[in-house]
């Protein structure tokens, strides 16, 4: 919503009201100024008045006009092709500075004397209004020859843009903002006349009658208008200029303006879409096949507060008009739009958040207008359709205001404020007031709306600041358990060099199925995704890591490890919490360390990531669901005998197809990392003993099988064990010898060479006879 | 006598030393010779020869000593200095890896409303409209459902605009008083410079008796959260609109660029907006079936404190997983 400082002038009295203390007045009620620019045309701009304008001899282009500034006429070469002889026009005289730094001086063109420029509304500082120079006229007030264009108030001004919240229909118009401005500032609003003068005028209910046989909740009220000589005027060409809306018709502009002002819904119908002078016409109000309210003459003309049909349009300059405003309440119209959605007019952006009610205002402002800026004649009286308005009384106790607010306010103060803002509240009973909401004002249905009023005009500044004094209570629920874990896991995450990466948790959903993975049900996928890279939930961490990691190497990054925690979802959009990793490229920075050649991650070292992270885990050979992993470099990750996730190597072919380095990644569930207390165990005094063994056995067996072996032969001394070599050579063959290492050790004393040797050599049968190794 | 004191002190290495203390201090050395000596020494004599004798035993002995520390002190220095490296080569920066700025700045947010009693709450992503819109006062067709642009999925299930359907769903699972905030990731159909379809909320409700709890209290812990997050600045109220509050209003910050002179940041306003709050609308207490009570509500995006606090440009580089502005937060 756009405002100006003068035009919000002619329904409040601001004379005496800074501009700063109108904008911050404007923010503290809640209107949120967005945007304040200051016009003020330059000094040296001046009223002139063309008195003769002829071609240049020497271009064809170029005009030599004589214009009247009132002390003198001067020579201006000026190159417009609407200048002409007769129109007072804006000269920028000699000295005069113009925006954007042009200085007028004394000039020469095409050997003729050029004393100053005629200009455009764009060359002095205003919005562009089309092709040209602007012609002034006295809508602006009366021209006075020489005087600074910046003497009237229409160049001197304040525009200022308003963010309105959806709940304030009331101020979408010019008049509806000085309503508000009245209680804020303590001041009556300029009474507007609204009194219809018939005297000698052609009644309307001689030309048109309305009928309708169901009951409408809208309000409508007809008048009729005989346009002739109609131009729009400056002030409203470059006020509707100013709030950036456009018009096709004088006659559009000059609803469109009387709109802008009032608030209330005007359209204008050519006459004879209703009927003929001679038999009347009919205006026909019924439900239409959409069950809205709608208007009919011939044919469909309208839909009460959302549309006009294109031919229904008053498109002529001159002519018989039927003038219409109307009113339908915010919720009938919105709720009807939502059940059946039909096309709707620019007007319906109010109508859906309740327009002006005084609809006699508006179309008296509007015939105003017609009968001052033309020789048109307006019709006397209306024809009207009422609805009856049976205003909303919401009763308060004084207590309930201090209790809600936390400030005392005297009885006197909110009489006053009520009053200010059109509340009608009658005499207090006691200390209760019953409040009664006038009809513009459909956002106040409860106790709390009256509040809210109460606050606004008070001040929220003005509201003491007071802590809240309640009962203490443990608050350390599950859900902030889950939320301490998740941030543990993830300082652990930064601590061992990951950096933490967010990202939406939309995926593409031909790439992630293209890899293998499962998405979102089809009957319970995403209707309206954003863009088709968004178009599913993410079932994996992987592929936004992946993504990213991509991105990281085309931006020449050479290391790069990242994490993420967050949510994805399962086929029935189930959400689980997950940590995944990835670490590209490098493991560390080029340094003189490592020669500027650092290692590229590795299974081992990415393994110690993840397990300085995460605590202890246990790889399982695995092979992969989805094609994002190598297949034979790839486990699944068991945390406290839970299978926790995977941890692998991409696939090469992945690794082309994203640009990347030699890359592991690893997802795991949340819940499957240990976040319990630690119970110490007890354990033993005496002295470990180190036993290496090496035996040779083949290549096929994998380590996971020649441990489980081992343990089944473990006596209760073999505490520990893990693999330390494995050495493979020709000679070998098809076997390897594998090197491993044993901790023994007992509660009850030292152990002797004998029981050592006795535990080892159970361990080496038992390699032997399951799994045919030899000793090396 | 005199030349094995000069002997030590001439002596250039513990060997040497080592050799001279043997051939002085030895078995067969001149110290033991000498003393054998003294069953030819006249009786009389035999007390000066003696006595004479421990003087120089004594101090070519701590002679001795002396000159060998001294010469391990000297092999030590010449040692260590040939250890010598050029501590300036390893420089490094941290290897170390960091926490995400919005994450890192909704942890500090959480840990101020925990300091200040409030019990965390969570719930899912994926919502339905009674929870997200209709309990919330945001009735179908309402316009202000037009602020918060949806994504729905064809079962007529959406994801969740903001972080207020945590209240309801723990407004309807617990009974009053409640002091509670839910942080978590929220979805609005929007991708611009100054948009991202999924960014980040917490949203606070404190629920007490009817008459307990006032705009008052509200203003208090919001200005004391706001100065606790970005330091000494000042903290405007300006009226505004919420559907799920009444009367209710945004919260702004003096502009922490300039201070409040008016900046780019500030569009030159000298406020930067930070915050919607107000007291919770009776229509959302009967949504959820209490009656008599009392309470405020507020929420707040995190990227948008984030993006202040780190004085980070670019929205949409918070979701990049760019190195380069990630590790700025080792």
């Amino acid at each position: 919503m756009i405002v100006t400082k003068n035009w919000l002038n002619e329904w409040i009295d601001l004379t005496d009201v800074s501009t700063e203390l109108l904008l911050k007045t404007l923010n503290s009620i809640g209107l949120e100024v967005d945007r304040h620019d200051a016009i003020h045309v330059a000094d040296g701009v001046v009223v002139g008045f063309v008195e003769k304008c002829e071609k240049h001899p020497d271009a064809d282009k170029l005009n030599v006009c004589q214009v009247n500034v009132g002390k003198e006429v001067r020579q201006i070469v000026c190159g417009a092709s609407n200048v002409r002889e007769g129109i007072h026009i804006a000269l920028a005289t000699v000295g005069a500075e113009l925006p954007g730094g042009l200085k007028i001086k004394e000039a020469k063109l095409r050997g003729v004397d050029s004393h100053g420029m005629i200009c455009s509304a764009k060359e002095i500082g205003l919005p562009s209004m089309g092709e040209g120079i602007m012609i002034l006229d006295a809508s602006i007030g009366e021209l006075v020859l020489g005087q600074n264009l910046n003497q009237y108030g229409l160049f001197n001004d304040d525009v200022i843009e308003i963010e309105l919240t959806a709940n304030r229909g009331d101020c979408l118009s010019i008049h509806g903002v000085a309503r508000d401005l009245r209680a804020a500032l303590s001041r009556p609003l300029r009474e507007k006349n609204v009194k219809d003068d018939q005297e000698g005028r052609l009644g309307i209910g001689r030309i048109l009658q309305l009928q309708h046989t169901e009951t409408f909740n809208a309000a409508l009220l007809f008048g009729a208008v005989e346009v002739k000589e109609l131009s729009v005027p400056l002030i409203i060409s470059l006020r509707l200029a100013i709030i950036e809306e456009v018009y096709t018709t004088a006659v559009d502009a000059v609803l469109k303006y009387a709109t802008q002002s009032t608030g209330v819904i005007l359209r204008a119908y050519p006459f004879e879409k209703f009927g003929d002078v001679e038999n009347k016409g009919i205006i026909t109000l019924e439900t239409d096949e959409n069950g809205y309210a709608a208007l009919y003459g011939k044919e469909k003309l309208s839909v009460i507060g959302v549309s006009q049909e294109k031919e229904a349009h008053f498109g002529a300059n001159e002519g018989l008009a039927v003038i219409e405003a109307s009113y339908i309440a915010p919720d009938v119209v919105s709720q009807k739009m939502g059940e059946k959605k039909v096309p709707s007019c620019p007007h319906y952006y109010r109508t859906s958040r309740g327009s002006e009610p005084s609809i006699e205002m508006g179309i008296r402002y509007a015939a105003e207008l017609f009968e001052k800026y033309s020789s048109s004649q307006v019709y006397g009286g209306n024809i009207e359709l009422t609805s009856s308005y049976e205003p909303r009384i919401i009763s308060m106790v004084e207590a309930e205001f201090e209790s809600f607010i936390g400030l005392k306010i005297d009885k006197t103060r909110i009489t006053q404020i009520f009053k200010n803002l059109g509340l009608d509240i009658g005499k207090p009973k006691g200390s209760t007031f019953a409040i009664s909401v006038p009809k513009f004002r459909h956002d106040i249905v409860n106790k709390q709306d009256i509040i809210e009023e109460v606050v606004r005009i008070v001040g929220i500044d003005n509201i003491p600041s007071k802590p809240l004094v309640f009962a203490e209570a443990n608050q350390m629920s599950d859900d902030l358990a889950e939320y301490r874990k998740t941030r543990l896991y993830r300082h652990r995450a930064a601590q061992s060099g990951f950096y933490e990466s967010v990202h939406f948790v939309f995926n593409e959903r031909v790439q992630v199925e293209k890899f293998g993975f499962v998405c979102t049900e089809a009957s319970k996928e995403l209707l309206n995704p954003i863009t088709a890279t968004f178009d599913t939930l993410r079932p994996t961490l992987l592929m936004g890591l992946l993504n990213s990691a991509s991105a990281n190497v085309k931006v020449n990054q050479k290391k790069i490890a990242l994490f993420e925690t967050g949510m994805v979802f399962n086929t029935d959009r189930q959400e689980s919490k997950h940590i995944g990793f990835i670490v590209s490229g490098a493991m560390e920075s080029e340094k003189i360390a490592n020669a500027g050649k650092p290692a590229v991650i590795d299974f081992a070292s990415f393994t110690k990531l993840i397990a300085d992270v995460c605590g202890s885990f246990e790889l399982v050979s695995h092979t992969p669901t989805h094609s994002l992993a190598h297949p034979y470099v790839c486990a699944k990750v068991f945390i406290n005998g839970a299978e926790a996730g995977e941890l692998f190597r991409l696939h090469p072919q992945v690794e082309e197809e994203f640009d990347l380095p030699q890359t592991f990644m690893c997802e795991l569930k949340m819940d499957t990392l240990p976040y319990a207390l630690i119970e110490a165990q007890p354990y033993s005094k005496y002295q470990a003993s180190y036993r290496d063994l090496s035996v040779i056995i083949s290549k096929e067996v994998r380590y996971e099988t020649i441990k489980a072996v081992i343990e089944k032969h473990s006596s209760a001394q073999v505490r520990r064990f893990y693999p330390v070599d494995r050495y493979v050579s020709e000679s070998l063959g098809e076997q390897m010898s594998l090197t491993l290492r044993f901790v023994l050790q007992s509660d009850e004393k030292t152990l002797e060479e004998e029981d050592i040797n006795a535990a080892m050599e159970w361990i080496l049968s038992g390699l032997r006879d399951e799994l045919g190794a030899g000793l090396r | 006598m005199q030349e094995w004191y000069d002997a030590i002190k001439s002596a250039d290495s513990i060997d040497k030393i080592e050799e001279i203390r043997i051939a002085v201090f030895g078995k067969k050395g001149i110290m033991n010779a000498e003393f054998a000596r003294m069953k030819d020494i006249p009786d009389a004599e035999k007390g000066t020869f003696a006595k004479e004798l421990n003087i120089h035993k004594e101090g070519l002995n701590a002679l001795l000593v002396d000159r060998k520390l001294f010469l391990a002190m000297e092999h030590l220095q010449a040692t260590m200095k040939a250890e010598a490296i050029d501590v300036s080569l390893y420089s490094t920066d941290t290897e170390r890896g960091s926490l995400h700025p919005v994450m890192e700045t909704m942890d500090r947010i959480v840990e101020y409303f925990v300091a200040m009693n409030f019990s965390v709450q969570t719930g899912p992503m994926v919502e339905d409209d009674f929870h997200n819109f209709e309990a919330l006062n945001l009735p179908k067709y309402h316009p202000a459902r037009d602020m918060q642009d949806t994504f729905y999925f064809k079962d007529s299930m959406l994801l969740r605009t903001h972080t207020s359907p945590v209240q309801i769903r723990t407004m309807l699972s617990t009974q009053p008083p409640i002091r509670m905030i839910a942080p978590g990731a929220v979805f609005r159909r929007d991708y611009d410079i100054t948009h991202t379809p999924m960014f980040h909320q917490v949203e606070g409700l404190v629920v007490e008796e009817a008459g307990k709890v006032s705009f008052a209290n509200l203003k208090f812990i919001l200005e004391d959260f706001l100065k606790t997050m970005f330091g000494d600045v000042e903290v405007r109220f300006r009226p505004s609109f919420f559907p799920f509050t009444e009367p209710s209003a945004e919260v702004d910050i003096s502009c922490i660029f300039c201070a409040g002179e008016g900046c780019r940041v500030c569009s030159k306003t000298g406020w930067l907006e930070v915050l919607g709050c107000g007291i919770v609308d009776p229509n959302v207490f009967k949504a959820v079936g209490y009656e008599n009570v009392s309470g405020y509500a507020f929420g707040l995006g995190v990227e948008r404190f984030a993006m202040l606090i780190h004085r980070i440009g670019d929205l949409r580089s918070l979701f990049e997983g760019d190195t380069r502005l990630l590790e700025q937060f080792r």
